[in-house]
């Protein structure tokens, strides 16, 4: 941990000498949601990883742009025919192959191993690690069952248990607690869809035949768009839902009338309705 | 433009051809290597193998044509090694042997197709019958291709335009034989046996 | 090897269209190539258009094929459009005219051969070719519309569940046929140069292109059959029946399973992007070094790079699938070696980097072009890094991010790199100049816009933008990128102006050019040094015998003896061991030159 820590503080001062450079790409990162030229707002706990990684590596790769191009210009006009005469270098002395191996390897090691190192990490102890999400038991389980075109929902009611009569369903339509994890189980029943979160920077394909999951928990109260990422036909660009957080009360009173409701209107018969499978779990 | 001398190495060229044939046949197998790979991929996913309820293949007949093609491919070897002695006559007779023996094959595989459909496995059935009927269909094709060029390599041997001076025509088809019939071995011991 | 001069044809079936003539194949596909971008570039600019103004009606395009809407664009119209625009650029014009004519063009050449070392199998690769570009017309002319289901072809959705109708299944066959076209030409661009490089040609003394496109075949070969493989997979459930990749409430638990295809896809997939980007990283190697007038800077490193990357492409394909709820594990795996290739590419890119600098620039037409492909191509190679890797991936999968980083890769790359090689060995294989200033401005113009296009292309997704949708604009939390978009389009609309410029060049060097002298750039390799513009039928009378690489630029010594800045690979040179083994040689201008 404490290296990490290191590797941030170094690639932050990194990104504090470039940010010059490329600031209106790297930095946009508006937190106004619709407006500006960045990431859109971030609204889960955990989605920062991804945009200081994303941030970092643009401020590294934008600072290895511009010296590309500088070079490249340089070259063009500085050494140009009509004022320079070419050297000849084969190029395959040993200090020339150490420079090339050198350049190489530094922006490996930093670049590549910046972005290899954190993503692990992030990975390892966050995004994919469902056993501690799981272990929680303030955490929210969800279902997502794509068609086309739309977000089939369901979420267990009181009794814990999908398919069941007092299972919360709805369409294109999701409401989770505030600073609560909730964990989403996704499929499909005909084509590839992409479950898409972008505040959330969280996204799943939906496969036929196939339950992908991945959590997320939110930290800001309101209402953000879900979009589908994958091709899946005529009207994918209309395949969109609302993923709305609420404060936890608000959630409780919602989750009980919701439930209710569900109970209410559920019928035995409609066997398409009945789509839920037990939950996964690890 | 002056006189140009035509120089033209045969055994060169000839390895030229080989090599040419062996890229060729290397990309085929790549080829029936995806399609292992889907059939492994397949398998692996499946929780039982074949699916519960599917009649199961017979083995015999299979069995029985998988030495038909092994012979097939005997013959036509058989014929190479006697082109190679000069024996033109004996050529074209071991090319009649390989062609009737693979076409013996595609009816012997028509005839276990045909019991394997009434025996309520079909295409349409699922994954089971897609991967039977698709591997074994694709491969028939490459039998029935090779059928062809034999019959062509026949008649032109009993054209006579073939000398053990001039294999090469002869062995590049051989090649190819000898690489579908190892994909039917491995096809026979991947669907039917295990 | 010496090879056997075929005679040549007289009869015009002969010698134009059934040609078995590397030269005349190589303009086939040249053509075709052309003809196809112009189509794909055309279903390019309606994407743009129904971006910039969705729902209008389209200008020309519109009123000529879209009559029963007015014009306008419909979402499944745009579906086919999209979709078709993919697959026709990677395998019918890209690929054509990157592999198809200057492969053909220049390895028989640039090695000291007299043809392919299987010519007729040269001509069916082409015919194969053309086959499979009539089933992509008559896609287009499908009652249910053409292709839809993504340049991908994912199922279920390209199966009949999702796109019934013939359109779809054209393009599968299609897909096969130019698929066996490609790796018939791949088996002879192998062997040609196993087999066929003039004595003294040594792997190493080989140029750079040649290096390019040889692993670029070897790709072909290998892996092409894959995809082969799951386009004939994929007819078979479209066409008999069977169930390879249809899975979910269409078939119930009987399924296959479609993520199979994607595994099969991208094995294929990945090579694909540096089976159209090998050959241009050796052209432009040489272009640089050529008109930088210096020698290609360790140019056993970049050999080594190129083979480098070859080899892991193959094991690299995951990335493409890290959001299919792919084991974890194993997309460790498929990063790591993903992000081992930055190695070799930076290797490679410095290589050039280093080519160029303290060089002697010649800025013509060919070297612009070149320097614009080592420009865009850094764009696009440092964007990669973000999809590369996993968590950042999670972001960024399936926005218009991707489109834009493998547009500056693999479309804008290939395009400058085959723009640059067009300009650069038209003399040879027309005997005509082009007009170098018209050439300049389409050097410019292009390389603006396309920087201009994917680079908009690159922040709308960065803003969180969906590849592939109709009408961005539906979702609110990108609806400002509105301005955006249409300002991207606008520009995609002049790079689309600017290559007018290119079609009025080219024709008018075919037909009314300046006589191109045999060597008019003054480079030294065996296509220029010892073959008349345009070179005979079998090449070289005499396969000439090569002492040395093809970048011997910038010695003083050679210049002072010489009064030239190069030696070409055939001539003495400076020592006596030179001299010795080219004795007897005739003077490089000489051959070719009545
Ligand atoms: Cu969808
Ligand atoms: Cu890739």
């Amino acid at each position: 941990m404490t290296a990490r820590r290191l590797l941030r503080a170094v690639t932050g001062l990194a990104m504090g000498a470039g940010a010059l450079l490329t600031a209106p790409f790297a930095f946009a990162a508006a937190p106004q949601p619709g407006s500006g030229y960045g990431l859109p707002v971030d609204v889960s706990a955990e989605g920062h990883r991804i945009d200081w990684l994303i941030g970092v590596t643009n401020v590294l790769t934008g600072i290895l742009f511009v010296l590309m191009l500088g070079w490249i210009l340089y070259a063009a006009i500085g050494h140009n025919e009509k004022r320079h005469v070419a050297a000849h270098d084969h190029g395959d002395s040993r200090k020339s192959i150490f420079l090339v191996l050198g350049i190489a390897g530094s922006i490996f090691f930093v670049v590549d191993g910046n972005l290899f190192f954190n993503s692990t990490t992030d990975l390892e102890e966050v995004f994919h690690n469902f056993d501690k999400v799981e272990k929680d038991p303030a955490t929210i389980r969800v279902e997502i069952n794509a068609h086309q075109w739309a977000w089939d929902t369901r979420s267990a009611g009181p009794d814990g248990k999908f398919n069941t009569k007092d299972d919360i369903v709805s369409l294109n339509d999701i409401k989770i607690p505030v600073d609560t994890p909730v964990i989403f189980e996704v499929a499909s029943t005909d084509v590839l869809h992409a479950f898409n979160l972008p505040n959330f920077r969280a996204k799943v394909d939906a496969v036929p035949g196939q339950i992908n999951r991945f959590w997320t928990q939110g930290k800001t109260v309101g209402e953000y768009e879900i979009g589908c990422a994958q091709h899946c036909g005529t009207n994918h660009y209309k395949m969109k839902g609302v993923i709305t957080v609420l404060s936890k009360e608000d959630y409780a009173r919602w989750a009980k009338e919701a439930s209710e409701n569900s109970a209410r209107l559920f019928d035995e018969n409609d066997k398409d309705a009945h789509w839920g499978w037990d939950w996964k779990g690890n | 433009m002056g006189d140009v001398v035509e120089l033209r190495p045969r055994a060169r060229e000839d390895f030229t051809s080989v090599i040419g044939m062996m890229i060729a046949l290397g990309a085929w197998a790549m080829m029936f290597g995806a399609l292992f790979f889907m059939y492994a991929g397949m398998r692996s996913h499946a929780l039982m193998w074949p699916p519960p309820g599917v009649p199961r293949l017979p083995i015999g007949l299979p069995a029985l044509n998988t030495a038909v093609l092994l012979a097939s491919s005997g013959a036509f070897s058989l014929g190479l090694r006697s082109l190679r002695k000069g024996e033109r006559r004996a050529l074209s007779a071991w090319l009649a042997a390989a062609a009737a023996l693979g076409t013996t094959f595609l009816a012997l595989q028509v005839v276990v197709w045909r019991d394997v459909w009434a025996s309520g496995l079909q295409p349409s059935t699922g994954a089971y019958g897609s991967v039977f009927y698709g591997l074994t269909a694709l491969h028939a094709v490459h039998v029935a291709a090779g059928i062809l060029v034999i019959l062509l390599v026949l008649v032109r041997s009993l054209l006579g335009k073939y000398t053990e001076h001039n294999v090469m025509p002869v062995r590049l088809p051989g090649m190819f034989w000898h690489f579908v019939d190892a994909v039917w071995v491995l096809m026979f011991v991947s669907l039917y046996l295990l | 090897m010496e090879q056997h001069i075929h005679p040549e044809p007289k009869a015009f079936i002969w010698k134009y269209v059934f040609s078995i003539d590397h030269k005349v194949i190589a303009k086939q596909f040249l053509w075709t190539g052309l003809m196809f971008l112009a189509l794909g570039g055309t279903l390019a600019m309606m994407i743009r258009w129904q971006w910039a103004y969705p729902k209008t009606a389209v200008p020309v395009v519109g009123a000529l094929f879209l009559s029963h809407t007015g014009g306008a664009i419909t979402p499944p119209t745009y579906t086919s459009i999209f979709t078709m625009h993919g697959l026709i650029m990677i395998f019918w014009a890209i690929t054509p005219i990157l592999i198809g004519a200057f492969g053909n063009f220049c390895i028989p050449l640039m090695i000291g051969a007299r043809d392919m070392a299987f010519p007729k199998l040269n001509m069916y690769s082409y015919w194969m070719f053309f086959a499979s570009s009539v089933l992509v017309i008559l896609s287009f002319t499908s009652q249910l519309g053409a292709a839809s289901a993504g340049w991908t072809t994912y199922p279920p959705l390209s199966t009949n569940v999702g796109a019934p109708g013939w359109g779809q299944t054209y393009m599968a066959l299609a897909i096969f046929a130019t698929g066996v076209s490609t790796i018939m030409g791949g088996i002879n661009y192998i062997v040609t140069v196993i087999r066929y490089r003039a004595p003294g040609m040594t792997w190493f003394r080989l140029p750079l292109t040649i290096w390019g496109m040889w692993l670029t075949a070897i790709l072909n070969v290998l892996f092409v059959p894959v995809l082969g493989s799951a386009a004939l997979l994929l007819s078979l459930d479209r066409l008999a029946g069977t169930h390879f990749f249809v899975a979910g409430a269409a078939v119930g638990i009987q399924g296959g399973d479609p993520m199979l295809f994607q595994h099969l896809f991208w094995i294929f997939g990945h090579p694909e992007v540096y089976i159209l980007i090998l050959p241009v990283w050796g052209i432009v190697g040489d272009i640089l070094s050529f008109f930088s007038r210096k020698p290609a800077f360790w140019y056993k490193g970049s050999v080594f790079a190129m083979i480098a990357v070859t080899v892991l492409s193959a094991v690299v394909y995951g990335h493409h699938m890290y959001q299919t709820g792919m084991a974890p594990l194993l997309g460790l795996g498929f990063e790591m070696l993903t992000l081992a290739i930055s190695v070799p590419a930076v290797v490679l890119f410095v290589n050039w980097l280093n080519t160029i600098w303290k060089g002697s620039l010649r800025l013509e037409v060919p070297m612009l072009f070149a320097l614009g492909m080592v420009f865009v191509f850094g764009a696009g190679g440092l964007t990669g890094l973000l999809l590369g890797t996993i968590s950042t991936d999670i972001y960024l999968h399936d926005t218009m991010y991707v489109v834009g980083h493998f547009h500056l890769t693999m479309a804008a790359a290939s395009f400058l790199g085959s723009f640059s090689a067009l300009y650069f060995w038209f003399p040879k294989m027309y005997g005509k100049q082009m007009d170098q200033n018209l050439g300049k401005v389409h050097f410019w113009g292009s390389v603006v816009f396309i920087t201009l296009v994917f680079g908009g292309q690159l922040v709308a997704g960065y803003s969180g933008q969906h590849r592939r949708l109709f009408e961005p604009y539906q979702y609110t939390y990108i609806r400002h990128l509105a301005p955006l978009n249409r300002w991207t389009s606008f520009a995609a609309f002049a790079l689309g102006a600017t290559q007018l410029i290119f079609v009025v060049n080219f024709i008018k060097s075919i037909l009314m050019g300046k006589k191109a002298e045999q060597n008019p750039w003054h480079v030294s390799t065996l296509e220029w040094t010892h073959c008349a513009s345009p070179p005979i039928y079998h090449n070289f009378d005499i396969v000439p015998t090569v002492v040395r690489g093809a970048h011997e630029y910038a010695d003083p010594a050679v210049k002072k003896k010489f009064g030239r800045d190069y030696l070409d690979q055939v001539e003495p040179g400076l020592s006596a061991v030179d001299e010795d083994s080219s004795a007897g040689m005739p003077e490089p201008e000489a051959i070719g030159a009545e």
